[in-house]
């Protein structure tokens, strides 16, 4: 059984494109306790903000805290050798250490003058993170993105509630995501 | 040039290996998600899976989750190394095509 260097590419190709596949099948399920958490602090943040503006500045730490602890735990991986941990955790808090950084030192440049532009736009934010995760590892990132963004947008510009638009639209569609990558 | 692993060799059970071997030992692909992946049918697929099981490549888990039967297969460290050798196999005759 001899191979010509055609049919050799052309196994390796298919190897390769099973891999792949195989990768963004995983990436999807690790993803999705992580987007339920996320859906469930949008819930009670944006809900509780709404309910009770008073309070929203201790409550968001509370469950900042709460989310970034949940996601690093959870991106606890196990390496192809059996070993656990490696740097993913690690990167995970990077990621959110990031994005906290950055809508902080957005609000410090352009000092938003309202609660919705406050409420707005990380959550904006979070849907161009998904998209731009989703161009590297699946469209289902990508869909579910520029959902939370334009999700956020219409509330933004046409929703007079706009904290419980984004508990209940912008947590659930979260919520709905992470249920919707288990089915891969 | 030695010769293909005849087990690796055909292109469905080629597949199965290629999907499995990116993931963690302890976490193996359910049967449902792997005949995605693949594109074969189930009877088909269920065939290849046992025939790399026999080999030793693959180990293959059953219970039951909510009352429902669950079948998950894992890549073997034997597997893991008969398919980095097939992969090898098969860059070799790339490589050598393209130097000669």
């Amino acid at each position: 059984m001899t191979l010509s260097s055609q049919e050799a590419a052309e196994n390796l190709s298919q190897a390769e494109e099973a891999g792949r596949r195989s990768k963004q099948v995983y990436f999807y399920r690790q993803s999705s306790p992580h987007l339920i958490i996320w859906g469930i602090i949008w819930v009670i943040g944006y809900g509780g903000t709404g309910l009770y503006p008073l309070y929203a500045n201790p409550l968001w730490a509370g469950l900042v805290l709460i989310g970034c602890a949940s996601s690093v735990v959870l991106g606890r991986c196990t390496k192809p050798d059996g070993t656990t941990g490696g740097p993913y955790p690690w990167r995970v808090a990077g990621l959110m250490a990031i994005i906290i950084f950055f809508v902080f030192a957005t609000y410090a440049i352009l000092q938003p003058h309202s609660g919705r532009q406050l409420a707005a736009y990380p959550a904006l934010i979070t849907g161009v993170a998904y998209v731009a995760v989703g161009l590297w590892t699946g469209p289902r990132y990508v869909v579910s993105g520029m959902v939370v963004a334009a999700l956020t947008l219409i509330g933004f510009f046409y929703i007079g509630p706009i904290f419980l638009w984004f508990a209940v639209v912008g947590g659930g569609s979260m919520i709905l995501t992470g249920l919707w990558f288990r089915t891969v | 040039m030695e010769q293909p692993d005849s087990i690796i060799h055909q292109p469905v059970r080629l597949k199965i290996m290629a999907a499995l071997k990116p993931l963690p030992p302890d976490d193996p692909l359910e049967f449902v998600r792997l005949k995605a992946i693949v594109g074969a049918t189930e009877g088909n697929l269920g065939a290849h899976i046992t025939t790399l099981e026999e080999a030793g490549y693959v180990c293959v888990q059953k219970d039951f989750v909510a009352k429902r039967p669950r079948t998950r297969v894992a890549i073997t460290p034997q597997g893991r190394r008969a398919f980095d050798a097939y992969v090898d196999y098969l860059r070799e005759i790339i490589g050598s095509t393209a130097t000669s």
